[in-house]
């Protein structure tokens, strides 16, 4: 089985929190059931519609390949089994971003990341930002619960 | 006077100092005896075309003689006037007989009486032709000749009177006939001709062929007409390359190079020859190496094809890839001449790639273009070199991008990369298509969306036009706030509004004006041309301008009247805000008529109300803007050009759909132009807004009829201004030209002009180039970018982050070893084996600042993070620990890989910033100031945070300071307190600073008058002397009263009775003491008590930002007395300035002058948002303080900067300069470039100031076969 970098239970509290700017793509925000993360995370709603109250399972990965190899950075289409096939929205990005937030003693740790300028905001504890790296390529695999 | 090295200007003031010594001997009661002959002389004066010798107070016996000779006259009226002309000849013999020693002492070269003309020259016909009109029938001749005619008749004319002794006096009337003539021959302009002789057409003189702009000098010899020209309308063509110019096919057939035919060319040129000059490809002529030439317009083309050998010299018809200059005139920067390749093609207009526009300043409304083809080889690489389009993408004003993209372009990037524009593989791939020409490889990205379906994002196609396939190392890294940025979040922005290019992929933000577009140091291109040079950034360019224009032609981008259309809600909004702000007015209005109006500082009640109501007004206009782009849907045409930057401003979409505004004139709201109203349609003294200009109606819903005059009046002045303004900044551009143009950095780091005289040690201070300063205050190197360049292309992988300790290490190190070595190699070696003490300190100082800005800098980027805190004090397990660590290390460590290439390419890049030795320094500066000035308004603008005070801004300004006016508009001393957070310190100092009058604090002056005597109480008002904090009483009354001039008062007259009243008690006639009594009352009003008389008045002014701060009270002084403002107590000294430069200069000093240029001109530019290099204005400042007073850049100023006669006769007064010369015997060495250029050889500027000197050893032949192996 694929070894994923995260994987959570989302609920989404708020779609575009700073009022609707774009047609097609709204941003949700969304808390974590197991982590209690915080996500802003850029999607189609076109094709993807999002409600707040939603609840979605989020698995951030740094290959679909169902045995593991790691990602080629080419991009192969074909009907070869993937990760992907047990989610309905799959989204491919780059990691750019790690910081740090301290709020009344509490750090967290920021990860952002842009699927090809749709942006994901995790904020979370440090440890989880432990597993990522600068640069590093993700999909993003979401599924309704 | 003999000393050969004194120069030609002391000279010249040695000979003022003699005439006037000479003028005093003669102008005295004395009489000025000649020391050889014992004549005496009388007083000497130059009347029109004549010299008056006027001996009326000399008393000798000439006076009788001459009285005694008129007795027997008839009509001798006693006494006559005696002072007579002196004749030419008489003039010849009195110079002739002068000594030589006493020519030199006048400054003459030759003998004196050489300066009358006793021969005329006769010009060759070449140089008067005669023009044949009617096929040669008749024949029209030059003026030359015609005044020679004159001449000859005249001269016959006056050889018949004289034979003739009867008419010897009428000879004398035709003698001065011809002296008049002569006169008009060299000078037809000369003052003092007769009116019966002046023509209705003056003839042009000699002088007249010289001077003025289509003279000689400016006209023929420092600019000539040039072949190989060519000028036709210029369109747009995405589809080229940035250096490429289309040339019509009409117009490749007339221009030719001459190609010379080698082993690689003759098969074409053989073809071209055959086409002959009408068919294109073709030729024109045929050069053979003996000189003959051949046309091959008739003789036969294909014999001539066949002969062509080696050697010969072909003149083709330009070709794809020929190199040619491009001109679009008012040539106002270097940028607006350059070097393109052609492109020869079908129709009939010069077309090129719209991201050119901006240097030439060229849009596609009809403009013309002029084209030159260089004709050598040499001529050709020197163009491509210095002059291309790739050379020249930044302006060397400040370093900013002027190639850039523009308009359609920015707007199809900005709508390509919104955030929700997906596109499929179809879409995607013939989008990638679009961007070349189908000749490189693309490599196709991994979509953003892989399910439900596979979708790309715009961006994503933004980062395949970056990097198309994965083997180019192109990574471009960038943050830039764009303008919807809504200042918080960076990436999360929610309008998308923060650009972030990482590793040459789009992760976030729209692209607009501020990424792509011109003006902007941190833009995509700047950073492309910085990091990848100029091709990376022109390919970009290229990708960019083709995709954008097959894009949007296919999306299709347009304007209607839809688009204008204001909503239901907009019009609600606007008209409950105007109603609001319109009583608003009314309430100012009515309180100004009951006098209620509380006034601002500085200003009167009309001033206050006129401030109030145009700050409401302005409000309106603001308020309605920002509801207009709110309201607006994102697919409103004009808001995405606003939005973009690539057309128009929300005040020009505001104006269209909601409110047009406040109509200004002149800086104020309309003016009156009836009696009290501005349009009779208006009460008398009106003052709402509609009857003073305010415009309530928008574009859409149409202007009333006054509104519409309000209109055109703004219209016009705008109109008038720009009028104004491009004569006023040619003409300050030309003597800027003029003054710096020989300017050029010399291979020892000095900036000096072209007689070798040192106007800067190191130019600007460090010796950088500031076209290619990255960082926007003017700054080298932009070291937060370049950091996270290296953090982002050097991935941290399995490298751990350095500790503080190390960094500092590293660093230290590094920057000993290269910058510190680096800097002393050549000159520090070269002075320490030769033990001088020619250091180069400026160097070395300024690689020793660059250094520690950047230790300051990686200072502040040490890891310092509160995870790292966490992680010192917590106790952690060993698993934890290496997570936390890793995390840390991610947020914010630096390895030792990513510190080593940014300290390498910090320290290489700043060596290869330094100015190039021989760059036209002055030329470029001249350049830099003179075009902004183009752009700038002619209006003088409201001084920050004091209303009613006017500050001269603009060009009026930058000519006051570059003329070094010793008047100027606006003279304004900024005095700094000791104390500067208290309001009545503050008050007090103002009151002593400030002039006032007897009048302003006396309560009452009253002339009483008894039979004898008369006198004047003045009575003091000592309650508003104590409210003005002024220390004031009737004894010091007393003393400024005997202390201004012209009381003649005594001190007995003025009384004190007590301190609040004094007495002034006149004594005179009794017929007369009426009469004084009131003289000396109007004057004793006028008595300064107190302050600077210079001084027009001081207002305070609070500098703090904020207003609960600590106040940082500052007086603002308007008017002069710098020297008595710094002496004035509780004013600090060592902080006042004033803006007046040639009062600093007399009261701080020649430095100080050059650092208020500096920061005068700086100002200026600023407040209209431009934004110049501070080395330019350094380099001026320096030119114009260098000989140790302050020289303006006007004529006078630049006759004491400049040696050469021709430079100065090519400049202004043409002839008086070449007279001057020739009296003085003058030598022109022929250093700087306007000599140069009217010589017609090379200048010693730039790539002439070089001469190779070549010991080429003798060629020795070999004699017999050569060896086969060496």
């Amino acid at each position: 089985m694929v070894e994923t970098l995260f994987e959570d239970i989302f609920r989404v509290d708020a779609v575009d929190p700073d009022g609707k700017k774009f047609d097609r793509v709204s941003r949700i925000a969304a808390r974590s059931e197991q982590f209690d993360m915080l996500m802003h995370l850029d999607i189609n709603t076109e094709i993807y519609p999002m409600r707040v109250g939603e609840k979605f399972m989020m698995v951030l990965a740094s290959t679909l390949n169902l045995d593991g190899t790691p990602d080629s950075g080419y991009y192969t289409p074909g009907n070869r089994k993937s990760l992907a096939d047990k989610f309905d929205y799959v989204m491919q990005g780059k990691l750019y971003r790690i910081s740090e937030e301290t709020r009344e003693k509490q750090v967290k740790a920021d990860i952002y990341v842009s699927f090809g300028g749709l942006l994901m905001m995790l904020k979370g504890d440090p440890s989880i930002a432990a597993r990522f790296e600068l640069d590093q390529k993700l999909f993003i695999l979401i599924r309704k619960v | 006077m003999r000393n050969p090295k004194l120069e030609p200007l002391r000279k010249n003031e040695i000979l003022k100092k003699v005439v006037k010594r000479c003028n005093a001997l003669v102008g005295s009661k004395k009489a000025a005896k000649c020391s050889r002959c014992g004549y005496i002389n009388g007083m000497v004066k130059k009347g029109p075309l004549k010299i008056q010798h006027d001996r009326a107070k000399i008393v000798d016996t000439y006076l009788d003689e001459c009285q005694s000779a008129l007795s027997h006259t008839k009509d001798f009226r006693g006494n006559v006037n005696f002072s007579s002309t002196l004749d030419p000849k008489s003039v010849y013999r009195l110079l002739r007989n002068m000594l030589d020693e006493d020519c030199e002492l006048l400054y003459l070269n030759d003998r004196p009486e050489k300066l009358l003309v006793t021969n005329i020259l006769v010009p060759p016909n070449a140089i008067r032709p005669s023009v044949f009109v009617d096929g040669g029938t008749q024949s029209n001749e030059n003026d030359t000749t015609e005044r020679l005619k004159r001449i000859i008749q005249l001269n016959a004319h006056l050889r018949g009177d004289m034979l003739d002794p009867n008419l010897y006096s009428k000879s004398l009337t035709s003698w001065d006939d011809l002296q008049v003539e002569v006169a008009q021959y060299i000078n037809s302009d000369v003052r003092g001709v007769p009116l019966h002789m002046t023509a209705a057409r003056p003839l042009s003189g000699f002088v007249q062929r010289l001077k003025g702009k289509q003279g000689r000098f400016r006209g023929n010899l420092s600019g000539k007409r040039v072949e190989y020209t060519g000028r036709t309308v210029i369109s747009p063509d995405p589809n080229l390359k940035i250096a490429e110019v289309a040339i019509p096919i009409l117009m490749a057939r007339i221009l030719t190079y001459p190609e010379r035919v080698s082993y690689h060319n003759i098969e074409k040129l053989r073809q071209c020859v055959r086409n002959g000059p009408n068919k294109y490809p073709g030729a024109k002529f045929i050069r053979h190496p003996d000189g003959t030439e051949i046309s091959l317009m008739f003789s036969s083309r294909k014999r001539h094809a066949d002969e062509l050998k080696y050697g010969y010299i072909v003149d083709r018809h330009l070709e794809n890839g020929d190199i040619v200059l491009f001109n679009r005139q008012p040539s106002l920067h270097r940028m607006s001449i350059m070097c393109h390749r052609a492109r020869i093609m079908p129709w009939r207009t010069l077309r090129f790639n719209e991201s050119v526009c901006n240097p030439y300043n060229a849009d596609f409304d009809g403009d013309e273009m002029n084209m030159h083809v260089p004709q050598t080889e040499e001529a050709r690489t020197e163009a491509l070199m210095l002059m291309g389009v790739q050379n020249n993408l930044c302006t060397p004003k400040n370093g900013e991008i002027l190639v850039a993209s523009t308009q359609d372009f920015l707007t199809s990037s900005f709508l390509i990369t919104r955030k929700d524009t997906f596109y499929d593989r179809s879409a995607f791939s013939l989008m990638c298509s679009y961007m070349g020409d189908a000749m490189d490889p693309i490599d196709l990205p991994t979509p953003a969306l892989i399910k439900p379906v596979e979708l790309w994002t715009g961006k994503q196609l933004f980062s395949v036009l970056l990097r198309p396939y994965a083997k180019m190392k192109v990574y471009v890294n960038l943050t830039v706030a764009e303008k919807s940025y809504c200042k918080s979040k960076e990436t999360m922005c929610p309008k998308d509004g923060f650009v972030y290019i990482r590793n040459s992929e789009l992760i976030s933000g729209q692209l607009g004006k501020a990424t792509l577009g011109n003006g902007n140091k941190d833009g995509l291109y700047s950073i492309l041309l910085r990091d990848y040079k100029a091709h990376a950034a022109s390919a970009c360019m290229n990708r960019l301008a083709k995709l954008s224009a097959r894009w949007i032609g296919n999306h299709g981008f347009s304007i209607g009247i839809n688009d204008v259309q204001p909503g239901g809600a907009l019009n609600k909004e606007k008209k409950v805000l105007i109603d609001k702000e319109y009583g608003q007015c009314t309430n100012y209005i009515e309180s100004y008529k009951s006098g209620s109006l509380e006034l601002l500082p500085g200003c009167d009640r009309a001033e206050t109300l006129e401030a109030k109501i145009s700050g409401t007004l302005n409000n309106i206009r603001e308020r309605t803007a920002n509801v207009c782009m709110i309201n607006l849907n994102w697919r409103n045409s004009p808001l995405i050009m606003s939005q973009c930057g690539s057309k128009g401003s929300p005040i020009n979409i505001c104006q269209m759909i909601a409110c047009v505004g406040q109509q200004i004139v002149g800086g104020r709201r309309a003016p009156n132009g009836f009696i009290d109203r501005t349009l009779p349609h208006f009460d008398r003294g009106a003052k709402d807004p509609d009857a003073k200009g305010f415009v309530q109606n928008s574009f859409y819903t149409g202007l009333s009829a006054t509104e519409f005059f309000f209109h055109t009046m703004g219209g016009r002045e705008g109109l008038v201004d720009t009028a104004v303004k491009t004569a006023d900044t040619g003409y300050m551009s030309r003597r800027l030209m003029k003054a710096l143009e020989d300017l050029a950095v010399y291979y020892d780091n000095t900036v000096r002009n072209a007689s070798g005289c040192i106007v800067q040690f190191t130019y600007g201070g460090d010796g950088m180039d500031p076209a290619q300063m990255e960082e926007k205050s003017g700054l080298p190197l932009n070291f937060e970018r370049l950091f996270m360049k290296a953090k982002a292309t050097c991935p941290s992988i399995e490298q751990r982050s350095l500790t503080v300790e190390e960094i500092k290490k590293i660093v230290d190190e590094i920057i000993e070893e290269k910058l510190t070595r680096c800097n002393t190699t050549p000159e520090r070696r070269y002075s320490k084996a030769f033990a001088s003490s020619s250091d180069t300190p400026s160097n070395e100082e300024s690689s020793n600042a660059f250094g520690e800005s950047l230790k300051k800098f990686i200072k502040k980027k040490y890891p310092s993070s509160s995870l790292m805190a966490k992680l010192n004090e917590g106790e952690h397990s060993g698993e934890d620990r290496d997570a936390l660590e890793k995390v840390t290390s991610n947020v914010c460590g630096i390895s030792k890989q990513q510190l080593m290439v940014f300290l390498e390419t910090c320290i290489s890049r700043y060596h290869s910033k330094k100015i190039e030795a021989g760059t036209a320094i002055g030329a470029i500066g001249a350049q830099s100031i003179g075009e902004p000035g183009t752009q700038m308004t002619l209006k003088t603008f409201h001084f920050a945070g004091v209303a009613s005070m006017n500050v001269t801004l603009g060009v009026p300004r930058i000519k006051e300071i570059i003329n070094a006016a010793k008047r100027i508009n606006t003279p304004i001393i900024t005095a700094v307190l000791e104390c500067n957070n208290n309001d009545i310190i503050a008050k007090i100092v103002k009151g002593r600073i400030e002039s006032t009058l007897l009048e302003q604090v006396a309560k009452s002056i009253k002339t009483s008058q008894a039979s004898r005597s008369a006198s004047i109480v003045i009575t003091l008002d000592m309650k508003r002397i104590q409210g003005a904090q002024l220390s004031v009483d009737a004894y010091t009354v007393k003393e400024s009263i005997l202390q201004t001039p012209k009381m003649k008062l005594k001190e007995q007259q003025v009384k004190v009775l007590n301190p609040r009243k004094l007495v002034v008690v006149l004594q005179a006639d009794r017929s007369k003491l009426h009469f004084e009594l009131h003289g000396l009352k109007s004057k004793l009003c006028k008595v300064v008590v107190k302050g600077i008389n210079s001084v027009e008045r001081v207002i305070i002014v609070n500098r703090a930002n904020d207003p609960s701060q600590n106040k940082e009270l500052e007086l603002v002084v308007e008017g002069t007395g710098l020297l008595s403002v710094m002496g004035i107590e509780g004013v600090d000294g060592c902080k006042t300035t004033s803006n007046h430069v040639m009062e600093v200069q007399q009261t701080l000093g020649i430095e100080a002058a050059r650092m208020t240029i500096i920061a005068e001109i700086q100002f200026t530019m600023s407040k209209h948002g431009m934004n110049i290099d501070i080395r330019h204005m350094m380099l001026l400042a320096d030119l114009m303080t260098f000989k140790g007073e302050v020289l303006g850049i006007t004529r006078h100023g630049v006759q004491k900067m400049k040696d050469s006669v021709l430079m100065l006769a090519s400049f202004e007064k043409t002839a008086d300069h070449l007279f001057n010369a020739s009296v003085n015997g003058r030598v022109d060495k022929i250093e700087g470039v306007s000599e140069c250029i009217i010589m017609g050889i090379p200048m010693q500027i730039g790539t002439g100031m070089l001469k190779i000197r070549q010991s080429v050893q003798p060629v020795e032949l070999p004699y017999g076969s050569d060896p086969i192996i060496c």
